[in-house]
This record gives C-alpha cells, sequence and structure tokens, in this order.
C-alpha cells in the first residue's frame, strides 16, 4: 500500500435542487423553498435554507415539512435539469483530476494528490473548483479538504453554505476528538445508542477504550470504528464508479414480526426512490432485506417488467416480496431494507406501454399518475 | 374416518389439491388437507382461501367422517411409498394412523370444523363446454397475465361468458392475448369476471382433454369449475380490467404474412444474440422480406432474411423476442399475419387460418 499521506476535496452543492429552483424562478429568492412530489408518503428532496431555518431537510415527511413551515413554497423535482446543472459542475471536477467520484448529482470526492496545480495545494484547487462552479453554474458549493475522505466530507459540512474548510493532516485528531460519535459514517441512530450505553459519546471515546475491545464487540466493523475515532481511513476515490444499488435500512427499535413490517416499507420506500432519482439512472429490480433477531439476514429481488415508477409502486413491490419470506410466523425482525439495483441508463426506451398511450419513456424519477 | 386404498389411486386426488397448500400461511388449518369420506365417497379439500380445490374418488368398505391433516406431508409420504400396496388411513383420536405393509405413519390433525369452507354464494350463470377447448382457450391465453404487478386487475384472466362460448384475455400491460372458444365471437357479453392467477392456473392443471365437459358456474364473488371427480373454486379479482378491444390495432395497415414455423425460427436463433435483460429484435420490412436484428451489449449481432408477403417498405420496429415467441407459439395454422402500423405502435399477430385468436404485442424502444 502506498504510505504517501493522499488530499481529498468533497464538494458538496448547497441545497442544490431548491437553489437551482430558486436561480431559474426570481420569485422563489429568499422564500422557503421545498423540493418534494405532493404526496402521503412523500419526502422531502431538498429544502432551500429559509426552509431549513424552520427544520425542514431533506428526506423529512413531505407533509410535516408543510406543517413545520406553511409558507414555504413546494416546487416538484425536475431531475432532468439538476442533472443537466450537474454535468456542468462535473466537466469543471474533471478538468481539476480526473480522480472524480459523484456521489450523487450534488456531491462528489476529489482525489488531488497528484493534480495540486500551480499553487501546489489542495486547498487553492478548492477555492478554483467552487469560484469556477459559481461563475458556470451561479450556484455556490461548499468544500471540504482533508487527508481522509470522510473527514473531507465532514470538512465540505463545516462551514455550509459556501463555505471551505481545511482539515490538515496535523489537525485531524484534535479536529474529531469533540464530535459527536454518529458524525462518523455507519454510526447511525441504532448503533449510537449502543455507543452511548457503553459510554462512548464523542470520537475521542474509542480512542479511550481498550485496544480491541470494539472489534470484539463489533467484529469487523468495531474495527473500522475505533480506525476512524483516530483518522484513519484507506478509502480511496473510485472514478465514475456509478452506483450498483441504492437502498434505505432501518433497524427496528423493537423486533417484530414480517406481518408489521410493512410501514417500515412504506416508510423506506420513499426515501429510496428520491435517492434513485437522483442518480439520473432507472434502477430496474427491487431488493427487500430483512434481518431476523437471530442476525440472519435475507433479501429478496424482483425485476419486474417495467421499473417502479414511485414511490408507492416501489413500496408496493418490495412488499410484496415479503411473500416470499418462508420463516415461521414467530421470527421477529430487527432491520429492514428496501434496495434498488441493476441500474440501466435512463435513455433506454423502454418497453411500450398498452394502456399509457404509446411507448412511455420512463420518467426518470416522475411519480406515475395515481389517485 | 377410515379408507383403505391402493397408494395410486390415492396419489391421484392428492397429487390435484396439493398445489395451493402455501408453505407460509395465517392459519394453521391451511398448510392441511380436509378429507371426507361419506356414502362410498372420500373427498380432499385444500384452500388458501382464495382458491379451494377438492378431488373425489370411491372408496369401498370406508368408515365414514371427517378430519383434516398435514396436506403435504401426507401427499410427500404417499409419493414416496412404493407401487402397488395398499394403504390404510385411519383416525384414531386426535392423531391419524397411516400404514402400508411395516411403514407406518402417525400425523397431527386439526378438526374439521376449522377448516375454512368456501362461501361460493348464488350461482348467477353457468356454461358447459369440452374441456379440451377450454384448455386449449387457457394454453392460449394465460401466459400473458401480469404477475404481482401493482395494476391488481391485471394478475388474473379475463373471461367473458358469451352467448355461444367463452373468450379470455389476458395482459401484462406489454403483450395481450385474446381466444374465444367457437361461436362466442361478436356475440353478446353475458358475465365478466377476473379469474386470480393461481386460481386459474390450478384449474389450468385439472383440465383434460378428450371429451369430458367442464361445467363453469359463476356467482357474483366467486367461479366454481366441476370436473369430473374434482372442483375448483376461486375467489374473483374485484376491479375493472382495462378497455382491452381499444388495444387491439385493427385498423394497423401495413400487412405482413410470413410463415409461422420460419419466423419461429428465425426469432429463436437472433434471440441468442438480443440483449438478456431487455430482449430486444428488431424487425424490418421490405418489399417480399422481412428482416430480423438482435444486438448485444457486446456488439455481436444475429441478421436473418425470411420471405414474406408484404409490399411495405421502409418499416422498422423493434420488440421483446419472448413476447413474439409467445403469440407465435399460441396462434394455430402454418402462416401468420402481422399487423404493424409504425416504429412505435403495438402489433397485431393473428392467425390466417383461423379467427377468434388474437394477439397484441406492444414494441420496445431500441
Amino acid at each position: 500500500m502506498e504510505e504517501r499521506p493522499r488530499k481529498f476535496v468533497h464538494v458538496d452543492m448547497d441545497a442544490f435542487y431548491a437553489s437551482v429552483e430558486q436561480r431559474d424562478d426570481p420569485s422563489l429568492r429568499g422564500r422557503p423553498v421545498v423540493v418534494a412530489w405532493r404526496g402521503e408518503r412523500s419526502v422531502v428532496c431538498a429544502a432551500s435554507y429559509e426552509a431549513r431555518t424552520f427544520g425542514v431537510r431533506s428526506a423529512l415527511q413531505a407533509l410535516r415539512a408543510e406543517q413545520l413551515c406553511p409558507q414555504a413554497v413546494f416546487v416538484p423535482p425536475d431531475f432532468p435539469r439538476y442533472k443537466a446543472v450537474s454535468q456542468q459542475v462535473r466537466q469543471i471536477l474533471l478538468a481539476a483530476t480526473p480522480l472524480v467520484e459523484p456521489l450523487s448529482l450534488d456531491e462528489a470526492y476529489l482525489d488531488v494528490t497528484d493534480h495540486l496545480g500551480e499553487a501546489g495545494s489542495a486547498t487553492a484547487v478548492a477555492k478554483r473548483v467552487r469560484a469556477q462552479i459559481r461563475e458556470v453554474t451561479g450556484l455556490t458549493a461548499s468544500a471540504g479538504v482533508a487527508p481522509a475522505k470522510f473527514l473531507a466530507k465532514i470538512a465540505s459540512d463545516w462551514r455550509k453554505p459556501d463555505g471551505l474548510f481545511v482539515i490538515r493532516p496535523h489537525e485531524v485528531l484534535d479536529f474529531l476528538a469533540p464530535l459527536p460519535v454518529g458524525r462518523l459514517p455507519g454510526v447511525g441512530k441504532v448503533m449510537d445508542a449502543q455507543l452511548r450505553a457503553l459510554g462512548i459519546t464523542t470520537v475521542a471515546d474509542p480512542r479511550a477504550r481498550p485496544a480491541g475491545e470494539l472489534e470484539q464487540r463489533h467484529g469487523r466493523w468495531g474495527r473500522r470504528l475505533a480506525e476512524l475515532a483516530l483518522g484513519i481511513d484507506h478509502s480511496r476515490v473510485e472514478p465514475e464508479r456509478p452506483a450498483q444499488s441504492i437502498s434505505s435500512e432501518d433497524t427496528l427499535e423493537h423486533d417484530l414480526p414480517l406481518a408489521e413490517l410493512r410501514p417500515v416499507v412504506e416508510r423506506l420506500a420513499p426515501r429510496v426512490h428520491a435517492a434513485a432519482a437522483k442518480t439520473g439512472r432507472i434502477a430496474r429490480t427491487v431488493v427487500l432485506k430483512l434481518k431476523t433477531a437471530e442476525f440472519r439476514i435475507l433479501t429478496r429481488s424482483l425485476t419486474p417488467p417495467n421499473p417502479p415508477g414511485s414511490a408507492e409502486e416501489l413500496a408496493t413491490l418490495a412488499w410484496s416480496l415479503s411473500e416470499r419470506v418462508d420463516l415461521p410466523a414467530t421470527t421477529r425482525f430487527r432491520l429492514v431494507g428496501v434496495g434498488l439495483s441493476g441500474f440501466v441508463d435512463a435513455e433506454f426506451g423502454g418497453q411500450g406501454d398498452l394502456f399509457a398511450g404509446g411507448p412511455a419513456k420512463t420518467e426518470v424519477g416522475a411519480p406515475s399518475v395515481r389517485d | 374416518m377410515r379408507i383403505k386404498v391402493q397408494r395410486e389411486v390415492l396419489l391421484r386426488p392428492l397429487q390435484q389439491v396439493v398445489g395451493v397448500v402455501e408453505r407460509r400461511h395465517t392459519l394453521p388449518v391451511l398448510a392441511n388437507v380436509l378429507i371426507r369420506v361419506a356414502d362410498g365417497v372420500a373427498s380432499f379439500t385444500t384452500t388458501d382461501l382464495e382458491v379451494e380445490l377438492s378431488a373425489r374418488m370411491a372408496v369401498e368398505g370406508a368408515e365414514p367422517g371427517e378430519v383434516t391433516i398435514p396436506a403435504r406431508k401426507l401427499f410427500d409420504i404417499v409419493r414416496a411409498l412404493p407401487d402397488g400396496g395398499m394403504v390404510d388411513i385411519k383416525q384414531e383420536g386426535d392423531r391419524v394412523k397411516l400404514t402400508q405393509g411395516r411403514a407406518r405413519f402417525t400425523l397431527a390433525t386439526l378438526p374439521a370444523s376449522e377448516f375454512p369452507a368456501t362461501e361460493a354464494g348464488e350461482a348467477l350463470e353457468r356454461i358447459e363446454i369440452d374441456q379440451a377447448s377450454f384448455k386449449r382457450l387457457l394454453e392460449r391465453t394465460t401466459f400473458a397475465m401480469a404477475v404481482q404487478d401493482v395494476r391488481y386487475y391485471l394478475n388474473g384472466l379475463l373471461v367473458e361468458l358469451r352467448d355461444g362460448g367463452l373468450r379470455a384475455v389476458a395482459t401484462d400491460g406489454h403483450r395481450l392475448a385474446l381466444a374465444e372458444t367457437e361461436g362466442a365471437g361478436e356475440t353478446e357479453v353475458k358475465r365478466q369476471v377476473i379469474i386470480p392467477r393461481k386460481g386459474i392456473l390450478e384449474l389450468q392443471r385439472l383440465l383434460e382433454g378428450g371429451e369430458a365437459k367442464v361445467l363453469l358456474v359463476f356467482g357474483r364473488n366467486h367461479v366454481r369449475a366441476e370436473l369430473a371427480d374434482s372442483v375448483v373454486v376461486s375467489k374473483l379479482i374485484d376491479g375493472r380490467f382495462p378497455d382491452y378491444e381499444a388495444v387491439i390495432p385493427l385498423g394497423a395497415d401495413k400487412v405482413i404474412i410470413v410463415d409461422r414455423d420460419v419466423i419461429r425460427q428465425a426469432l429463436s436463433r437472433a434471440a441468442i444474440l438480443s440483449n438478456e435483460k431487455y430482449r430486444g429484435v428488431k424487425m424490418e420490412v421490405a418489399p417480399g422480406m422481412l428482416r430480423v436484428i438482435a444486438h448485444n451489449p457486446e456488439q455481436e449481432e444475429a441478421m436473418e432474411e425470411i420471405e414474406a408477403e408484404t409490399e411495405v417498405a421502409q418499416l422498422g420496429v423493434g420488440f421483446n423476442v419472448n413476447y413474439l415467441l409467445d403469440a407465435l407459439g399460441a396462434v394455430e395454422g402454418d402462416r401468420v399475419r402481422i399487423r404493424l402500423r409504425d416504429g412505435a405502435s403495438s402489433a397485431l399477430v393473428e392467425s390466417l387460418s383461423e379467427s377468434g385468436n388474437r394477439h397484441v404485442v406492444m414494441p420496445l424502444r431500441l
């Protein structure tokens, strides 16, 4: 393994979809804008900073967002337009370094170790990229510069919006120490609670634990957690590796029988649908993942002839897979996941539908018309 | 309850009814088969609350009674017993003993009173037809039924009772299959029902060729099919089937007539190099000729030209090759007529030698 420290930049567009809407419609500027589909189970795709002051954020239920901020302007997402802007940004990033790993339409990792440019620093590259993005798209991006990917991501969030934050190699340990452990990638609500029970609340805490304790308790993941707490992360930028699958899962507060999991599936589906729409591609395979109380993992998948066109369809299909779970009725489950895989480019025209008046091109992310 | 019967004789009714028993079920008794012996007849009944299957056989010297025992276990045991021996099934308290020769099995029971009976309700219409024609009707249509579609009313077969016979229609939204028994044609529709996929497939399994008849009884919420020694009762799908006649492109004016076997073989060959996911093949038409082309992501290509009776020039349409092969397999006769309109419209596939069997396939945009 190469020992030379690497330099990463994480670029994250500020409130991307909402900002695009505000840019293109001056009447929205300065007002709380929420990008979301209408619908009972819809979730927020993006919220402008004006809306965020009311507590509206991505992945929140659209209905809840309406309660929190009744004066917000709700705009349905227009992914082809966001995708076009994303392409412009992508070109700017690729001009800086060929090592660009897009995470979605609005964020990407850059490895600039070997592309420090004339100024010879990653910080200078980040500054230049931010300036170019503003010039070309009229939108702002925040950036984080750090010697590890996960640190760069935390850094880009540090001065948001329109900010730049740099974590230098010698600052890493001090910077991380006071952060809540939940800021580390992979620590969700449930893991956070488990760590809390162990007395681990900040990133500094795992460092004080006996070596190997976390590994013993949580296996390979425990070791990774101990490493992350020390700022060690060997992940590399994987240029242009398109997502193979997108999923969302929840560990349940209490283990539940199969028959009671439907609401969980219905809660997860909108998140997955929105995340898949962000990729600009269409996923054909629906996946249901379950983990039993005994930690047995089951997955069931289905590739319908037409990809699910809405979060509701995704939920229905994912839930239909539960019929293929062949376990005793007494089985309890601790985790539910809904996923999409088998991505194809949206350019694929699709199978014509007899009852849609011609071969319908499946619109990326467009909800199907339902009552 | 006690019956003594030859293994092969017992196996047949069990085979007929075991298909409907679900592995996972909400009610324990749904895993069981209800055995009822009365008046020299033993009947075996299973249900998943949507479809009820029942098969009968004559038994001599049986002791009447009724009980339920695990269906799949009983079937697996009987199937695994050696040929030719007599099987003795006897209820003893809350157990059932099954013996053949020196093999003996004790099975758990649940009371017959717990077995959910299907209330078929009032009979509104009935029709008796040859099993052979009904079977043929199903073979030509059921393949096009949707599977687990969110449009739940497509996950079944539309059956229309008409003055002169039956019409069946199945569609998954991408292709549509329509078939009629002789004489059904343009006659008045007396009743229209959607039979769910599972019910229709179980019924299809029970149908035999030859002279035997099947009596179909249509109720408000159920359909009942009575065969010589078995009965299927299926719930109906409560939904509106789409207006299928509107999507049959009778006006498509680009006509191509080809030899059915020739085009089937050409398509099967081309399919080898079609994209595994979309199964796309392109049909290009020129006067007197039909060209079949397939590509895959590896840039491999298949192309074949076949003779066709057509005056159409310059038309290219993509299709899922499986849909075309299904349609061509379901029509009869040596020659088929394919009617097209343009590259974005559906194709109508019919036999030249018979009417009452139409297949519509939507194109694939390649």
